[in-house]
């Protein structure tokens, strides 16, 4: 039996923003907000009311009730950045979308080679979705003057879960860390309350994601994965990006980035399952010698045109590594023209290459 | 700073979307099979039906023999334009409603006034108002947005004119497939689209008085700007025998509305035995010709 309740759209988002103010305000590190219309237009505030990034009350806040002039740098920017958003969205996550669909709804009709790669569309389509959209809602601030919490540092780039973690969903995991961990007791415990705390987060986390198994599974792998690196005090060895001021990873880096991909990507095929059946099923079909037959997709000509946008896109994300998005000092230096000239390609390739509309993966969370 | 602002994000938005209407505009006949049916303007002369007229009746032929050269292929698919509310909505819309001398053939098969949905009698049920045809308010506009965004649901470069491709929607609406037809492809072809036929649409569709009552309406609508005749097109034998199955008796039917409209019935299905169909159920173009001129002396012999 289930309860047909109606909900309001964003009703978790409502939530972590009214917490996030009780708590703050409890731990007195804000007054209390008298003015109503500031208070709602923090817990409501319309760029990131259905899918984040999850504000404190202690940034945002401030800034509603300070009074904004207009800065013609931060609306380029967010400008630049929402058309950013756009691109991840639209042309690389429903793209992928199409793909990762047909292959986990179809998966018992496919090799291991295409259920790999249906799991690598599938973690480029939630990245870019989730992302794209974080972009789209920094950017629709910036043009009110808005800073909002950053949400993505380039995750995919991250040499160890524990740095993954850090760049991946911050706004959520900076709570989780601020509101849960650290009131639980965090490290101060000793090593085994740090593990404690850390398989609750987790756990906690990918309860937040449905009432499935398949998160539950999906937030302890994660925990495991971390293990091993906190009982090791190497949790923050790897706090810069990626080779920073460097043009190419060195192999270390390479093969660190590479691992902790490999191991997202399993636990992403539980988060993406129907349920944990499904996702057995899966895994028994990729360690099968199907792995090593070559992959079949529905449409293949387009699967080609979906790889060089991915590597397009990669390759502008690791160009961009070190700044807050991927094209945020693209052309910096260059002429105008040539500037505008880069944006209208970006344009013009959403426009022709943009996938069948997709509901935002986080709109249901 | 503001007007700054304000001012260059209006010109460059205005760059991309210029840009985007010539793409729009670039779009042909290879493009979609259907999209250019929604970019011409009003029509005098209609061929109305499924995909058996969109790919088996040429206009070109029918204008020769009839020395016109007016009439358009407004048929779409069996799924998308059954006799109904909505085809006809769309078939009011892209009349010129000028005309007074036109020329109207309505392609008639059982599958074109019948229903896969629960009550076929019931046309709220009619799933075609989900569909394209149903969802494309303005028929005559190009680029036509409504379209493309809303039904087109693939991505704009697929528009961009190809040159290799087996399916060509021709300007004056016919629909042209080029297909491999040595007799081992076609004989896979057929058996497929016959247990499609028997196994999957013979049992969701059921034969709707609704949709016979839009047959009429429709004939008595389009009696107003011209004449209107009814034409039953051939398939092959084996998809026939299916086409019996679903309606019974549905030539008598045809005679009836006929008789009861005015509209003179041609029934080719006969004719099944001697033509070349790609799959069975859509005649092959070489035949389209011979078919489209049977029926243009058919028609022509009702005019003298």
């Amino acid at each position: 039996m289930t309860l047909n309740v109606i909900l309001p759209v964003g009703i978790s988002f409502y939530t972590f923003h009214g917490l996030s103010y009780v708590l703050d305000l409890y731990n007195d590190r804000i007054k209390p907000e008298r003015n109503f219309v500031n208070y709602a237009v923090f817990v409501s505030f319309f760029p990131l009311l259905v899918a984040g990034p999850i504000e404190r009350a202690t940034h945002l806040l401030p800034q509603i009730i300070k009074k904004r002039e207009f800065n013609y740098m931060k609306a380029v920017d967010g400008f630049r950045q929402i058309l950013w958003g756009l691109f991840k969205k639209m042309v690389i996550a429903d793209n992928c979308a199409i793909y990762a669909n047909d292959i986990f709804n179809h998966s018992s009709g496919y090799p291991g080679s295409t259920l790999i790669l249906g799991a690598v569309f599938f973690a480029f389509q939630i990245y870019c979705d989730f992302s794209g959209y974080s972009d789209i809602a920094i950017g629709t601030a910036r043009l009110f003057g808005i800073d909002l919490l950053r949400n993505f540092a380039f995750p995919y780039f991250a040499r160890d879960i524990a740095e993954f973690w850090r760049r991946w969903h911050i706004s959520l995991t900076t709570w989780f860390r601020d509101y849960l961990y650290i009131p639980l007791g965090g490290s101060r415990g000793g090593k085994w309350m740090s593990v404690r705390n850390t398989f609750i987060v987790f756990l906690v986390s990918g309860f937040w994601h449905g009432a499935n198994w398949t998160f539950i599974v999906w937030g302890f792998l994660n925990a495991l994965y971390f293990l091993p690196l906190l009982l090791l005090h190497k949790n923050r060895q790897n706090i810069e990006i990626a080779a920073k001021g460097k043009m190419l990873p060195s192999f270390k880096e390479l093969s660190g980035m590479v691992i902790t991909f490999a191991l997202t990507l399993f636990a992403w095929i539980f988060f993406r399952a129907k349920d944990l059946r499904h996702a057995f099923d899966i895994f028994s079909e990729i360690f099968s010698a199907s792995l090593f037959t070559v992959p079949r997709f529905k449409g293949d000509e387009n699967v080609f045109i979906l790889a060089l946008l991915i590597a397009f896109f990669f390759i502008l994300e690791w160009i961009g590594r070190e700044e807050q998005y991927a094209i945020a000092r693209l052309g910096k230096g260059w002429a105008k023209p040539l500037r505008w000239a880069v944006y209208y390609g970006i344009a013009m390739i959403i426009f022709l290459f943009a996938g069948k509309e997709q509901t935002f993966i986080y709109f249901q969370f | 700073m503001m007007r700054k602002f304000i001012l260059e994000s209006a010109l460059f938005l205005t760059l991309v979307i210029i840009t985007c209407y010539f793409i729009l505009l670039r779009a042909n006949g290879k493009s979609d099979h259907f999209y250019l049916h929604f970019t011409s303007p009003r029509q005098h002369s209609l061929i109305l039906g499924n995909s058996r007229s969109a790919q088996g009746i040429q206009p070109v032929v029918l204008n020769e023999i009839l020395s016109r050269n007016d009439i358009y292929n407004y048929s779409f698919t069996i799924g998308t334009s059954p006799y109904g509310p909505v085809y006809l909505k769309s078939v009011k819309k892209k009349l010129d409603h000028k005309t007074k001398d036109g020329i109207f053939i309505l392609s008639v098969d059982p599958w074109s006034i019948s229903s896969n949905s629960k009550d076929p009698n019931d046309p709220g049920q009619f799933k075609e108002k989900e569909q394209y045809v149903g969802k494309t308010h303005f028929v005559n506009m190009n680029p036509n947005f409504l379209y493309l965004f809303n039904s087109y649901g693939k991505s704009f470069y697929q528009l961009l004119p190809r040159q290799k491709s087996s399916i060509t929607l021709h300007d004056d609406g016919w629909l042209e497939v080029k297909i491999k037809q040595d007799s081992a492809s076609m004989q896979k072809r057929l058996e497929r689209k016959i247990k499609l036929y028997r196994e999957k649409n013979l049992k969701k569709y059921k034969f709707s008085y609704v949709r016979l009552d839009y047959l009429k309406e429709t004939i008595n609508y389009l009696k107003h700007y011209g004449n209107v005749y009814l034409v039953r097109l051939p398939v092959h034998p084996r998809i026939q025998e299916i086409d019996e199955e679903l309606v019974p008796g549905f030539n008598e039917k045809m005679r009836m509305v006929s008789e009861s409209t005015g509209a003179p019935y041609l029934d080719m299905s006969y004719l099944g035995d001697s033509l070349q169909f790609t799959d069975g159920n859509h005649i092959y173009r070489e035949s389209v010709k011979g078919v489209s001129a049977r029926i243009g002396e058919w028609i022509a012999s009702h005019n003298d």
